[in-house]
Parts: C-alpha cells; structure tokens; sequence
C-alpha cells in the first residue's frame, strides 16, 4: 500500500465540507480583503472596536495565560521526591490490629466506651442505636521492632521488618464518615465527585519523565470484594483528559489490545495515526476544544505503549529470588504481590505516580479473621517492595504510601466475644505510614488517647497530608490552581499545612 | 482566527510604512521652499505629486498603526497622543494636496507663502508624532532631556555612605516593579521610579505612608498570598524575596519611608546592617546572607550557578537525555540517560556546559567504562549519582572521589569491592550508599568510614 494519505482532504461529508471551505484560498483573500477595508475605514471613523476580540483579550485567553504562568513556574522549589507509589487500603484498615498499639485496653474489655471520650460524637447509623458500645481490645499481640523500637502487631511481620524504614503517622484524622465521600476526600480534597485525583494534579504540574508510558499509573487487586472502587478516584476531575490516571488491569493482560489483531500486520499503525492526527488537527483549528488535543496526545501515547508496556510489564525476566522476596502471590497475576512487583517496575522507568488499591479492609463483623486474611494479603509484598526499592536505590528519591481512608472504633461494632468483634468506621484518628525520599525514616508521629479515640498530640489533616506529599514533589499547594467555572481550585481546597516534623 | 494573525502581521509594518509619509512630505516641503530660488523654479510642479503620495502613504501608516496598536500593550495616553496626531497630520497633508488641485485652485486660491508657511507646520506635526512613536515603542526616556540630563548614582562602598531609599529600597524597586510601574507604562496610573512617585502614589493614592505598614499599599500588595488577584509583582514574575521584603517594611516603619536620608542616620539599622551589607555586597561569600525560610528543610548549596544557559538544556535533550527541571533558581537540573536512549553510544561529554547544575544524575544500566565515567568528576555540585548496572570498578571510584556535595551514590550490581571503597574515605558528607550486589556490606562501611559513621548502607 501506498501512502494514498499524503493528499489533500477533500472529504464529502457537510461537516468537513464546511472546514474545507475555512480554509480554501479564495475565502481566505475575501476575508482578509475585507477585513482590510473594513479596518481602513473603522480607523477613519474612530471605529475602535470593530475587531473587539484583537484588542481586548477574551477571558478564556487570560485564563490560559495565568494557567500557563502557574505550569511555568514549577516546581516550585527543589524537590526531594521523583515518583510516588501510594498503596490505598480501601475500606479503613484497624488501627487497633496494625500500629497504633494500645495496652490499656486489655483490662477493659467490655466496658462502656466512656462518654467524655467520646464526646457525643454523631455515630455512623450502623451503631448509632447499638444499646452498648463495649471496648474491643485486639485480638492480636504487638511486639517491638527495629532500631527504633516500633510497636507492630503480629498480623505483619514482614512489615515490622522493615520499620526502620517508615514513617508511621498515627494521628491522621479526616471529616468524612463513610467509605466514598472518605476516599474521594482523599484522593482529590474533596468529599464530592469532580475535582482531580492526587496523581493528575502532579502530573499535570509536573509532566512526564518517560514519554512512553502515563504519567499516572492505578491498579487494583483482583477479586476485590467489599467497599467498590470507581475510576473517578483516578479521574482528572477539570483537569485536561490526559491527566487521568490509565488503569492497569488485573490480570495478564496488564493493557488491552496491545497486540495487533489477527491478519493484521500493524505496519501501516503509524500512517493511519498521522491521517487521523490531520484529521483531529482539522478539527480542532474549527473548533478549539482542547479535548481534541488531549484525545491526540492520547492516541500517540497508545500507540508507544504497544512497545513500552510489554516491556514493562513482562515479570519472566525476574529472578525467584524476586518472587520469593514478594510471597508466592506475586506469580499470580493481577493479586495485590503481582501489583506491587509490577509498580517497582513502572517505578524503575520513572512512572511518576503508580497507585495501588486493595480492597476489603471494612470489618464491622468478625473483625479477627477478617484483618488476618487482609493483612496476610497485603504484608509481604508491601514490605517487599519497599525492601526492593531500597536495595536497588529508587527509595532514595521515591515516596512510598500505604494507608487507608479512615480508621476505626475501639468499641465493638455487634456482639462481643472474648475472640470475636467488629468496628465501625472512625474518622477523629487513624494510621498510615509513608517511606523513602524527603521523610524521616524509623519514626512514629502523633499520638491518640488510651482509647485510639481522639488525637492527643500533632494531628494531620487529610489536607496536611496532601500538602506534605506535594510538598515532596517540589509543589507549593497553595500555587498549584487550576481555574475552573469560574474558581481557582487546588488539591487542599483552602486549607492544609506541609508537616514539617515529617521531612528529613 | 486568520484575520487575526493578518492584522498583527500587516500592524508590524507600521514601523518600516511611517518613513514613507516622513520621505515624502519633507521631499514637498523642500521642492516647495527650493522653489523660491530662480535656478529651482521649475520644480514647485512637483510640489503635488510629492503632496499626494505622502497624503496617500500617511493614510496607510495610519491603518497599519491602528492594527498594531489592537495587538500590543501600549500605555494609552501616549498612543491616543500618536493615534490623534499621526491621524491629524494625515488629513492635514490630504487638504494641503486638495489646495493644490485645480478644482480648489479655482475657488479658493491660498497665496503661495500662505502655502509656504503650512509646510512648517506640516513638519511640526510630524516631528511631534514621530516622538510619540518613537516613545511608545522605545520608552518615553529613550529620548527625553530628562534622559540627557540624568547622572548615575555612585555606588556606595561603604555602609556609612549608603542612603536608605536611594541605595537600598530604589534599586529593589527598580528590579522588581518600574518594569511596568514608569512613565510610558503606568499600571494602576502608578509610577515608582523615584521617592516623589511613591508618595503621589497610583490609582488608589500614596503607596508608602510613613511608619504605617498597614496603611502602605505598596507593601500590602508584595505580602499578599502570591494566589491573591491583587499581589505583586503579578502575572507569574518573580516575587520579591523575603530578604526585600524585610528591607522595605524597615524602610517603611522605623525610617518613616523617607529619601535622601543616610541608613546610620536611622535608629536601630544595626538590626538590617547584615541585610543591607550582603544587598549591597560588602559581605564575604557567605556572610550576611539571610535564607530563605520555609521551602527547602536542607539549605540550598551556594556554589551552584544562579542562572544557566538553558539552551543547552534543548541540546542535551535531543541527544535522548531526560532532562528535568528541579528548580529555577539556582538553576537545578534532574539528568536521566535511560538505557538505549543514545543512538550512537553513550556521549556525556554534551553535558559539559551544564555541569555545574546537575544535582541529580542517573546513569544506571548503560554498559559504562570507567574512562566514561571520568566526566562525572566536572559536575561539581551532584548531590545523588546512580551508575548502578554498569560494569566500571574501583577505578571509577576516583572520578566519584571529588563530588563534595554528593550525599547518595548507588554503585549496586557493578563491579567494584570492598577495597574501593578507600578512594570514598574522606568524603564525609555521603549519607546513603546503595551496594547491593557488589559484595560490599555494612561491616565493609564502617572499617573504611568508622564505626559510629552514619551512612546508610543498602543491600
């Protein structure tokens, strides 16, 4: 086949028809010869604003311009973080079976949860009319780890193995209650649907550092159950469509139809691509809509994704020693342990922002077996990858993220038992833990009451955590906006301060 | 959208139209008066056509200047003051031709000194719209007696003899705000080019009020959130440091906004005495120097180039480099070759023109020699070097041994030893050593750096 698209468009459908005629030579002297007269004699008759537009910039133009002068300003500062790895455990992990170790609570089980700590907080309605709210001390031992000396409960080993590597926050506290306004409140600083996702906030003010592959990276454990997940989590909210987060499924097939189909060769890919890039320029020199664009940048990045994504998403060239070191898991493809491996990978290749989530962290009944089985699920291979980013040097300027998106209560949620309880959702405090470029290494942060009720010391707000994450990244938080129907939004709304305390 | 681009394209030629209106009404009025002079007689014929083709050129000047003056950001009153007068001298030139055909001849016959006379005042015109022209486009003291007149101030050399306005406060302003507040611009119809202008103040009246911060508009607007619609410098230009900003707020509050008054004439300058002297550039390298809080928790390294050719950055770029931008200001730069990048083999040399600006450089996985690797000993200020997956040796080492400022240095599946780790030793500054796969341990570590050495050893 011949390049038979190197002609001219001379397309019969009305619409091109019509974006022909924009162009074509006569209506181009017309215009312009008619524009000439008419300018000659606006000037004669003191006309000032016959070509308003030329004189006076249109709003949308000024918009752009302020847009353009916030991107040419970053970063920010110097930043001590490259790429982030943020493993989301969707449905609000315990704090009472991971860190936040409370020994008090062993002589207190079954006691009433005392009103002067809990204030009369409003309760989510799935307790709110239990007739006791009886203290649930954990199942679960806690010992001490590490050179600092880290309380870790039992149910992860592996992780306490690499506490000298964490930074373990464990008074984060947010506003929201329940699982969706709660995650997307962490995901974009906003409780509501439609504001962009931490991940396309930083790529869209910090662009890509491997022009092969996004920029922006999700994947969620497969057979997930539980809480769902929805793609506006990764979403680019008002942000430009090429921002969004690109999800990698679960399973081998990382990336659909990257192969060519059968009987085709692929070799005239690049050939359509351009025609249809000519065809998308001509629409958007009719229409300027940037969608138009971003729909471009995005079949380009396709198209180089056919040959980067295998690359990188071919797991046989890694030794056992690898597989051993993430659990037996990681050999199944689309588990939490496969996605962890996978992210070292992308990591490796300057992906600057890959997103885990795992489901399955909202035990409001039988709360033992439940977080054993999770935290079995998630423990090696989360403290695998950070061992392997340590060892191979990525942590040196990768910031690695585990948490969820709130905690939970200290009295029991049903019935209980000496063995078995549940917990309802508790936003007031929680725990997470970040690692690796710009934070301190081997500390713990904020403390609660005996109870893990309330924050006694250095609260973090969901906002402040964001701040600090952008912070790492070379963003002010407060400078990274974004215009739009009318308002400069940014990722920590009006509020969030960076946590100083956290940075090394 | 075309029509657009045609008026600016047409409005640029506004410039090289308006010498034919210039050449042609001098050329009438030089036949005209040349006429007088028995040997020249005969070309007063020619008076009307010269008349004619200048009217004619003046009137197209006219037009590109109007299409001009709907692209560019003009001050407004001067290019009113063009516009009107370049429009005046137009139609005055056109009535002068009309004057000179039969037509009027007949009706209204102008007597020929009459005639004479309009040309001065053609050329009057013309001189006065060419001025305007001129300041519009070069800045209305590009040619002004003001201009000739005005003498530099000297320099102070030492702090005795600073003045607080005209040495400290004028010259922060004149870096950071005259650029759009001088005559000819006028934004928010303020100037601040000199102490006068700041007390007759802006749209808004006086922007320094003497001992009141709060009442200073000047000093409200460069302390607003850098987000806010009203803060200065606006549209994205550099914001004045905190270093300025403590400067001006002293000035305001505790020397009562005053000029031509001397710093040690102030109570308490000894508190800016440090400020003032690093300003003005008294101080030793380091000395005086008050950091910028609160953006980086480390201090930024003072040997790194404040601004760099950063075409060079485009060059290097070609060349497969990912290049990213860690800051502006010292300029910092992020350099990643990644593997297979390079058509022809792995070039380094093309980073030496930035080599001061590399702070952060991977080189992992590129097949690399030791030899190669010796250009890395120029990037003086490198703080983290990755050269993991490479097969260099302890020989490399010696190229590495220089970097003062590096702090993480990953050599993990190359082939250096224990041994090599000798040629590190005096460098005291490294914090994170990334060994994995070289058979180098933590023990290795400490009988090189000692014992209670508090590098970090992955592997």
């Amino acid at each position: 086949m011949e390049q038979h698209h190197d002609d001219e468009f001379r397309v019969n459908t009305p619409d091109f028809a019509r974006l022909n005629e924009k162009l074509d030579r006569r209506r181009f002297l017309t215009k312009t010869t008619l524009g000439l007269g008419a300018l000659a004699a606006g000037t004669l008759f003191g006309g000032q604003r016959l070509f308003g537009g030329a004189a006076a910039k249109a709003p949308d133009e000024l918009n752009e311009d302020t847009q353009e002068a916030i991107l040419r300003a970053l970063p920010h500062f110097a930043p001590r973080a490259k790429r982030v790895v943020y493993m989301f455990m969707s449905g609000g992990p315990s704090q009472f079976e991971t860190f936040d170790y409370k020994p008090k609570l062993a002589n207190m089980f079954g006691q009433q949860l005392p009103d002067s700590v809990r204030k009369g907080q409003r309760l989510t309605g799935m307790s709110a009319n239990q007739s006791s709210l009886p203290i649930a001390p954990s199942v679960y031992n806690f010992s001490q780890y590490g050179k600092s000396n880290t309380w870790v409960s039992e149910l992860l080993p592996h992780t306490a193995k690499v506490v000298d590597e964490l930074c373990i926050i464990k008074s984060l506290y947010t506003e929201q209650i329940n699982h969706d306004p709660a995650i997307t409140f962490f995901q974009t600083g906003n409780q509501l649907p439609g504001r962009p996702s931490i991940g396309s906030w930083v790529s869209y003010g910090l662009g890509s550092d491997n022009e092969n592959l996004p920029t922006f990276i999700s994947m969620i454990s497969k057979n997930g159950n539980g809480q769902p997940l929805y793609s506006r989590l990764w979403g680019s909210g008002f942000l430009p469509t090429r921002h969004e987060g690109v999800q990698f499924r679960s399973g081998k097939d990382p990336v659909l139809f990257l192969n060519n189909p059968e009987g085709y060769d692929g070799a005239d890919r690049q050939e359509m691509l351009t025609y249809l890039k000519q065809l998308n320029e001509l629409q958007q020199s009719g229409f300027g809509d940037p969608e138009i664009e971003n729909r471009m940048a995005q079949y380009e990045m396709a198209y180089r994704m056919q040959t980067s994504v295998p690359e990188v998403m071919s797991v046989a060239g890694e030794p056992d020693e690898v597989f051993d070191l993430y659990g037996p898991d990681s050999r199944d493809p689309g588990t939490y342990a496969a996605n962890c491996l996978l992210a070292r990978k992308l990591l490796e290749k300057d992906v600057k922002f890959v997103q885990l989530y795992h489901q399955g962290w909202d035990q409001h009944g039988g709360l033992p077996g439940g977080i054993k089985n999770q935290c079995k699920n998630v423990d090696q291979a989360t403290a695998a990858l950070v061992t392997d980013l340590k060892r191979t040097g990525l942590l040196e300027d990768t910031l690695v993220i585990w948490g969820g998106e709130f905690g939970r209560t200290v009295y029991s949620q049903g019935k209980l038992t000496k063995d078995n309880y549940g917990r309802d959702h508790h936003p007031r405090c929680f725990t997470m833990w970040m690692a690796g470029a710009g934070v301190k290494a081997g500390i713990s942060y904020g403390e609660t009451d005996d109870f893990s009720y309330n924050i006694t010391k250095n609260p973090v707000h969901v906002h402040d955590f964001q701040a600090t994450l952008l912070h790492l990244l070379g963003i002010d938080h407060e400078r990274l906006t974004f215009k739009s129907q009318g308002r400069r939004f940014r990722l920590t709304d009006v509020q969030g301060k960076v946590v100083h305390d956290l940075l090394s | 959208m075309i029509l657009l681009t045609i008026t600016t394209f047409f409005g640029r030629m506004h410039p090289l139209v308006v010498h034919l209106p210039i050449g042609f009404l001098v050329l009438a009025a030089l036949l005209d008066w040349a006429s007088y002079w028995p040997n020249y007689k005969n070309v007063q014929a020619a008076v009307p056509l010269a008349l004619l083709a200048g009217a004619i050129s003046a009137v197209v000047a006219c037009v590109l200047g109007w299409l001009l003056s709907t692209t560019g950001d003009y001050a407004p009153i001067l290019l009113d003051k063009h516009k009107y007068s370049g429009i005046a001298l137009a139609g005055v030139a056109l009535v002068l031709y009309a004057l000179t055909t039969p037509a009027f001849v007949r009706y209204v016959a102008l007597p020929r000194k009459v005639f004479s006379v309009a040309f001065v005042v053609v050329l009057g015109l013309m001189s006065y719209v060419g001025h305007q022209g001129g300041s519009l486009t070069h800045g209305s003291d590009y040619l002004s007696l003001a201009t000739l007149t005005k003498t530099e101030r000297p320099k102070p050399t030492r702090i005795e003899q600073a003045f607080i306005f005209e040495d400290i406060v004028q010259p922060l302003l004149e870096k950071r705000c005259v650029q759009c507040h001088r005559a000819g611009k006028l934004k928010g119809n303020l100037r601040l080019e000199t102490h006068g202008d700041l007390l007759e103040g802006g749209k808004h009246g006086p922007v320094v009020v003497a001992g009141n911060l709060t009442k200073s508009e000047l000093y409200r607007r460069i302390t607003l959130d850098p987000a806010h619609k009203e803060f200065m410098p606006t549209d994205g230009k550099t914001p004045l440091t905190k270093t300025e900003i403590t400067l001006i707020k002293w000035w305001i509050e505790k020397a009562a906004a005053a000029g031509t008054i001397k710093l040690t004439e102030v109570k308490g300058y000894q508190n800016v005495q440090p400020i003032v002297a690093s300003v003005l550039g008294f101080a030793g390298p380091t000395g005086g120097i008050v950091a910028e809080e609160g953006n980086r928790s480390r201090p930024v390294n003072p040997d790194i180039p404040p601004s760099g050719d950063t075409a060079q950055i485009t060059v290097v770029r070609r060349e497969g480099f990912v290049v990213r931008i860690m800051n502006y200001q010292p300029l910092m730069l992020d350099v990643t070759l990644p593997p297979k990048a390079g058509k022809s083999g792995v070039n380094l040399s093309v980073l030496k023109p930035l080599a001061r600006h590399i702070i952060w450089l991977n080189l992992s996985d590129l097949n690399l020699t030791d030899g190669q690797l010796s250009i890395v000993a120029t990037f003086s200020n490198l703080e983290k070097l990755r050269v993991e997956k490479n097969p260099i040796s302890n020989e490399a080492l010696k190229s590495i041994s220089g970097l003062t400022h590096l702090h993480a240095l990953n050599i993990y599946r190359t082939k250096i030893t224990p041994t090599g780790l000798e040629t590190l030793k005096h460098m005291k500054q490294l914090e994170n050593l990334y060994v994995w796969q070289t058979g180098i341990t933590a023990s290795d570590v400490k009988k090189v750096f000692g014992d209670s050495t508090s590098i970090r050893v992955a592997y």
